[in-house]
């Protein structure tokens, strides 16, 4: 190994990569804006529900009813009448996603003592927004209806008083943006490692200079470092760029240590490059290493608890996770974020990532050598 | 014309993976491993009161679906350190007197911990919490009730995520095969420098892209037909409504896909960039804005807007419509039209294009 060779190469391979200009979108703004786009899109949160409001009855108590709902925010009214068919038809084509139905007698049975029906219908459609709506309106009807019993009868009603106190911690207002920020950032990071390298090494074996490099005194080795520490150099700007972005921008809270924080993604960058250097062996032209590329990186995304919880997948999926790097850097990179833990909560997923990274590295080494014997 | 693109197709094993082996990856990760529901949520509980009652609520506990008890830790400290290690995502504490304060008609809350990284995760764990608690209460006390709740759920009944998440990503996989494949065929002869031979042969506009078309047609019709065998066979994903107009629907939509690659191949004239912009044009937009995971509702109004453009907004309209709702014709007659006019608009830009070319 020769230091002053390699660092020829690597000067060599940022020229090369600044200087086609083709390179400079992928580097700045597909980054921000993935960034962008993923804190935007993905929004679980529980607002603008609409409803298709059929209210026979029209009394005091059946606005009191509405009213509960509406000043809670999170609900507007679409429509309102006395045809309970049009509010139905609405939920149907989806432009509103619950009906409320209140009979012409309900306030009357309210006014008897007598429990008086609420049918709500809900749009089922989207399983996990509907249970998120369900339970809003279910715990807006329950505390409607001791105001009610309160009201009714003068007096608090319950007689057991069990009850729970709930505490939110690490994302007290449940903001999406802060569970899936952090995770673009190390997707984008895994992402354009894994590209770069693969492009840089492919383009070298296109145009035929791969060969040329062969025959001068290069080591196999040097030219594998100087092939990936570039790259490595670049997803550590990134890196620093994209974390920026997420505090500045969407307002993220960093509870903890960027040093650890550094050392994950250089750990984890290990596991990147190998199988960018692996996806070059694999792969004639830029063409099918972009095609190699995306269906490496489907099956990480998907079984890495992005978005898909891990604990709801089945037991031998789940067994398949614990092989994806991504997936321990996304606990690695939530817990820095979100948790502000230390190294003390996140070592095991460390050592996982340093065992991948060097099983990955070592194979996809001697894949390289192999192809280039 | 279509037999050359058919060959051309079956020799390159990885257009053929990526034809066949990612929509089954697709609907099969989808079917099982990846749901947005909330089930066996990790959860350590911690009852300092040790009576009857705590007991008999820690036993209603573990007997339902929706918690998992993995670890009965003796102190707080203990447990919070679960939560911050990951190991469970909700701590329920039960306070030491808590069954006397009961009797004697004091509140004394349970303590729950929820962690919050997860947000989706943690409302609907906060909402099953919560709906648990409340369900014990009226166990054990039967209140009296004067609003009588009635919800009932519509097109999915169950709740289950993998019913509108299986018809969903038959849109992907159409826009995977139809745009992304596509987007290569027309550029490959301009970088092939094939383009000139073909622009003399006795050839219309019309026929070469039709021919171009025709075999990725019939690939993307056969994934959709494996896709809905597989969610109904496998998945137990059942259609409720009328296959044939989900087929109408399809074929329009696949006509688009098709023509959008054909449509980028033509004006990008190069592979690699007409494939980027196939990932970036076509098959993101469709995954991320077509309301197929994430809900455009919660997004802003300019994410909204680019939504409304996109064809994969409308044929999940009809794939919902036909799968989960069960609605005739008449609900979707909207988004028909749109696909229609979408298909017409793009046939024909793009035989003006290759007019110009001088086709």
């Amino acid at each position: 190994m020769r230091p002053a060779a390699i660092f020829e190469l690597i000067h060599k391979e940022f020229i090369q990569l600044f200087r086609d200009k083709k390179n400079r979108p992928l580097l700045v703004i597909v980054p921000l804006l993935q960034l962008l786009i993923f804190g935007y899109v993905v929004n679980y949160d529980v607002k603008n529900v609409r409803i298709a409001l059929c209210d026979q009855a029209k009394t005091k108590e059946s606005r009191a009813v509405v009213d509960a709902f509406l000043g809670s925010k999170i609900f507007f009214v679409t429509y309102q009448g006395e045809n309970c068919t049009r509010a139905d038809e609405l939920v149907i084509t989806g432009k509103a996603d619950l009906a409320f139905h209140i009979g012409p007698n309900f306030s009357e049975m309210i006014l008897k003592g007598q429990s008086a029906p609420l049918q709500v219908i809900v749009d089922g459609t989207m399983s996990n927004m509907a249970s998120l709506r369900i339970a809003t309106v279910w715990s807006i009807i329950a505390s409607t209806n001791r105001k009610l019993l309160k009201e009714f009868y003068g007096t608090e009603q319950s007689s057991i008083p069990i009850e729970g106190r709930l505490r939110t911690w690490y994302n007290p207002n449940l903001e999406s943006q802060y569970f899936f920020v952090p995770g673009i950032v190390a997707f984008v990071i895994m992402l354009l490692s894994l590209l770069l390298t693969s492009m840089a090494i492919i383009k070298e074996r296109e145009t035929g200079t791969l060969e040329q490099l062969l025959v001068t005194p290069l080591t196999p080795s040097e030219l594998i470092i100087g092939k990936t520490v570039p790259y490595a150099l670049i997803a550590l700007l990134q890196m620093v760029g994209v974390t920026a972005f997420a505090v500045y921008w969407f307002e993220l809270p960093l509870m903890g240590s960027l040093t650890i924080l550094f050392l994950a993604v250089l750990i984890f960058l290990l596991s990147t490059l190998a199988l960018g250097l692996f996806i070059s062996t694999i792969s004639a032209t830029r063409q099918q290493a972009m095609m190699s590329t995306f269906f490496f990186i489907l099956p990480f995304f998907m079984l890495s608890g992005f978005v898909f919880p891990i604990a709801n997948m089945p037991f031998a999926v789940r067994l398949l996770t614990y092989l994806n790097p991504l997936r321990y850097m996304l606990t690695v990179i939530r817990g820095i974020f979100l948790k502000g833990v230390g190294l003390d909560a996140l070592w095991g997923e460390l050592t996982a990532m340093v065992v991948i990274g060097i099983a990955l590295f070592t194979a996809a080494v001697k894949r390289f050598r192999k192809r280039l014997d | 014309m279509a037999r050359k693109e058919f060959y051309h197709t079956l020799r390159d094993i990885r257009s053929l993976y990526l034809a066949f082996a990612i929509p089954l990856l697709l609907v099969l990760l989808f079917g099982y491993a990846l749901s947005l529901d909330v089930k066996g949520i990790p959860s350590a509980v911690i009852d300092h009161d040790q009576t009857p009652i705590s007991r008999d609520f820690l036993r209603h506990l573990a007997a339902n679906p929706y918690f998992h008890i993995i670890f009965r830790p003796s102190t707080t400290k203990e447990a919070i350190k679960l939560l911050d290690y990951g190991k469970v995502t909700m701590v329920i504490i039960i306070p030491p007197a808590w069954a006397e304060k009961l009797k004697a008609n004091r509140t004394s809350p349970l303590q729950i911990l929820l962690d919050g990284s997860d947000p989706n995760y943690a409302s609907l764990s906060r909402a099953y919490i919560t709906t648990f608690i409340e369900d014990f209460r009226q166990v054990k006390e039967k209140p009296v009730l004067l609003l009588d709740s009635r919800i009932r759920v519509w097109f999915n009944e169950e709740l289950e995520s993998r019913l509108f998440i299986v018809p969903g990503i038959i849109a992907v996989i159409i826009m995977i095969v139809g745009a992304i494949l596509t987007s290569l065929v027309i550029a490959r002869e301009y970088e092939n420098v094939t383009m000139d031979t073909i622009k003399v042969l006795p050839l219309s506009a019309g026929e070469f892209l039709v021919g171009k078309a025709l075999p990725y047609f019939f690939i993307a019709v056969t994934d959709v037909i494996i896709a809905m065998l597989l969610g109904e066979i496998l998945l137990n994903v059942t259609m409720k409504g009328n296959f044939w107009i989900l087929m109408m629907a399809t074929v329009l939509y696949i006509g688009i896909a098709l023509s959008l690659g054909l449509f980028i191949s033509i004006v990008t004239k190069s592979q690699l960039v007409a494939n980027h912009t196939a990932v970036l044009t076509t098959y993101l937009p469709s995954l991320l804005l077509s309301n197929f995971v994430f809900p455009v509702n919660n997004m802003p109004w300019i994410l909204k807007f680019l939504s409304s453009l996109i064809p994969a907004t409308y044929y999940l309209r009809v794939l919902m419509g036909i799968y989960l709702k069960n609605v005739g014709v008449s609900y979707l007659i909207g988004d028909f039209l749109i696909l229609s006019f979408m298909l017409l608009g793009l046939m024909t830009t793009n035989y003006l294009l290759l007019r110009r070319e001088g086709m």
